[in-house]
């Protein structure tokens, strides 16, 4: 046993190797399912960097789930999800959607909360001619060069987010920054909408690293910042990514020499960070404590808020967390839904589609809003944070201070700057 | 665009990280030496040493007792699971216990899971060691320093252990011929349990550190898991050395590479490997005698 030759013990290696890269299907059949319900496929990231916005978006599908089966399901049938993981691997994705639709025969796909996800499983969506709820992927592609006619988007798009905080942070902070980015979908395209705003208001870039999802050590990449001496540091990874780059960033004395800030901050993994490491000026897209976010007196936010704080927030657990974003994009995509099947009385996919188109409604933040008939992208607003550290008295979990709004139809692209990216075609 | 001054504060970076590489496929390599077992569970070690520690700190004991405790009972857990399960697939094929250490990672992650949620928790080194230090060329966190020195000395012991000790000697001793060493009386069992639980001992050093830099979360400790599979390829079977200098060389390639193409610092280690593997398939440091 011992006297293993270097063939062989390459060849166990690059199984354990391999075995680590694969992962394992799923296949564990479901039983008890009731024959008249609608079934509706839900993929979400359960494992890997971003498993814990994956499940708080399950949450929100799951809430408004119940709420509709409460008031007695979608045209007097009830209403079933059916859970896979995709681990933000966009491949993983795909398959998952297909099974989901042959195999368990779900009527739509909701979820993603990975760009490159969200753009594969639009892609198998469309080939299997059934809607797909866009809930957490944030690339324009989605709604933009990928866009199709079965694919709606709830989170803001990637060109939202650069153009609600740019002009923010350029005011705060200076001209010059510095980038860490993620190598992806995501990234890429948040990358490029982020400079074309500060080259028209006379920016530039000091520097720019596209690390690749997932990266653990960002030391390498926070040595570079300093002598590149920027005005600030923007940081756009996301996820565990985002809570090792600041951490690490503390860690390094970075974060007391240089102004830090970024289009998009979640607050799962900014709860992960230690207080002194939660600084700076973020975008935000939904929070559960600001009458900016919720609207005043919003009852339907107020009511979701109670509900999730019934469910989640039991006395004692101190590891339950309030709602974030993902419940928000979770609970409204999968509320939409289901209200354009019961509009439309039907779940024909180009019935349901159309039903969702432009329909102006109120929900859990603030305003109205609705599915841009052009790009079936969500037109809501973003709003810009300052981080406070410790939260607030009574709530340790309270770490946004809610400063600006910046409504949809002044951060999103035009209808005729977006009609020559993205054209609508319903299947004949 | 590299500028000038650049590079030595990448090669300081990816020491550290190389370190950490090094320290797991030491721990691998022990492991997979004596037992034929790939032990695909050494990250979900690390990770449960780590929530070892973060529930110890939490609960207000100091950094450098759960630093020192958590290990300990990472290995006594690891113990127990060689001796009610790995062993019983020992003298079978690899794939046996690749699975069942795989299927026990699953298990594990699955609990951490349940218990602590998929979100990172914020575990931070103790106030002592949250400053940089100044280093002439540059600015270093003193944890990362701190860890350098942890490792250098957790290495030396190591190599003390197994070059100047009884039980050492016969560690080696059984990796080079374990039907000799059985007859001439030494216990192998007993070998291959304290092989094991020396083996994840250090993982669980590595994993308690390594939360306090690179995050703590049900999945994290297979993060460090990939690259010392690679390192224990590149350096080949058998020699301690080897393994730390190829988990060196793997941070420094890692770190130099953001210098030049940041996206590419997760491929170069496999790069390596397949020239590696090309022009010297029994990796740097094999061992021609025993491993053929």
């Amino acid at each position: 046993m011992s006297n293993i030759d270097r063939r062989t013990f390459v060849k166990r290696a690059g199984l354990g190797a391999a075995a680590l890269a694969g992962g394992m299907p799923a296949f564990i059949p479901r039983l008890g399912e009731a024959a008249d319900a609608i079934k509706i496929g839900v993929i979400e990231p359960y494992t890997g960097t971003y498993a814990f916005p994956g499940e708080n978006e399950t949450r929100g599908i799951e809430m408004a789930v119940d709420a509709w089966n409460k008031r007695g399901g979608v045209m007097g049938r009830k209403i079933e999800i059916v859970k896979e993981d995709d681990a933000a691997n966009p491949q993983q994705a795909a398959q998952k959607a297909r099974k989901l639709v042959n195999q368990d025969k779900c009527v739509s796909l909701v979820g993603t909360v990975s760009s490159g996800s969200s753009i594969s499983v639009s892609g198998a969506a469309k080939d299997m001619g059934v809607v797909f709820m866009a809930t957490g992927g944030h690339t324009d592609d989605v709604t933009g060069k990928n866009c199709s006619w079965n694919t709606f988007r709830v989170c803001h798009s990637t060109w939202m987010e650069a153009h609600a905080t740019a002009s923010t942070l350029m005011k705060k902070f200076g001209k010059k920054f510095y980038f860490i980015t993620p190598d992806y979908a995501f990234g890429r395209s948040l990358q490029v909408a982020f400079e074309d705003v500060l080259k028209k208001n006379g920016g530039s870039v000091a520097g720019l690293d596209y690390t690749p999802l997932g990266t653990t050590d960002f030391s390498s990449y926070l040595t570079k910042v300093e002598p590149a001496k920027p005005d600030a540091l923007i940081v756009i990874v996301q996820g565990d990514d985002f809570t090792n780059c600041m951490k690490q960033a503390n860690q390094f004395g970075l974060l007391k020499k240089i102004p830090v800030g970024g289009p998009q901050a979640e607050l799962e993994p900014l709860w992960g960070l230690p207080p002194e490491a939660r600084v700076g000026f973020w975008g935000i897209e939904w929070y559960y404590k600001s009458d900016k976010c919720l609207g005043v007196g919003n009852a339907a936010a107020h009511s979701f808020i109670g509900e999730y704080n019934r469910r989640y927030m039991k006395k004692g657990d101190n590891k339950a967390t309030p709602p974030t974003a993902r419940e928000c994009f979770g609970y409204v995509g999968m509320d939409r839904l289901l209200h354009a099947m019961s509009e439309a009385k039907s779940t024909d996919s180009v019935k349901v589609a159309k039903q969702l188109e432009g329909e102006k409604f109120t929900t859990i933040f603030a305003g109205s809003s609705y599915f841009r008939r052009e790009d079936h992208q969500l037109m809501w607003p973003m709003w810009v944070a300052e981080l406070r550290p410790n939260g607030s008295p009574g709530d340790p979990s309270d770490i946004f201070n809610v400063q600006d709004i910046h409504p949809a139809d002044q951060i999103e692209q035009s209808v005729a700057e977006k009609s020559k990216i993205c054209k609508i075609a319903y299947p004949t | 665009m590299l500028e000038h001054g650049a590079v030595a504060p990448q090669l300081f970076n990816g020491l550290v990280l190389g370190a950490f590489y090094a320290i797991v496929a030491i721990g691998l390599s022990l492991i997979m030496n004596l037992t034929g077992t790939i032990n695909m569970a050494h990250g979900s070690f690390m990770t449960l040493a780590g929530y070892l520690a973060y529930a110890m700190v939490s609960r207000g004991t100091s950094f450098w007792f759960a630093l020192l405790v958590a290990p300990i009972i990472a290995l006594i857990v690891a113990v127990v699971i060689e001796r009610t399960l790995i062993r019983r697939l020992y003298g079978r094929d690899p794939v046996y216990s690749l699975l069942l250490t795989f299927g026990l990672s699953l298990i594990a992650e699955g609990i951490y899971h349940k218990v602590f949620t998929a979100n990172s928790v914020p575990f931070s080194p103790p106030p002592a060691l949250a400053g940089t230090v100044a280093l002439g060329f540059m600015n270093f966190p003193a944890y990362r320093l701190f860890i350098v020195f942890v490792l250098v000395v957790v290495f030396v012991l190591l190599a003390l252990f197994l070059n100047y000790t009884r039980f050492g000697l016969r560690l080696r001793a059984a990796v080079q011929d374990t039907e000799m060493i059985t007859a001439l009386g030494t216990n192998t069992q007993v070998l291959y349990a304290i092989n094991f639980g020396l083996g994840i001992l250090l993982a669980g050093i590595a994993g308690v550190l390594a939360s306090g830099l690179l995050g703590l979360n049900p999945t994290s400790g297979n993060t460090l898991l990939m690259p010392a599979f690679v390192t224990v390829i590149i350096c080949g079977m058998g020699s301690l050395y080897g393994s730390l200098v190829g988990g060196l060389l793997i941070g420094v390639a890692q770190s130099l590479m953001t210098l030049f193409i940041p996206p590419a610092s997760e491929v170069v280690m496999y790069v390596l490997m397949a020239v590696v593997l090309t022009i010297r398939p029994r990796g740097l440091f094999g061992e021609e005698g025993v491993f053929g």
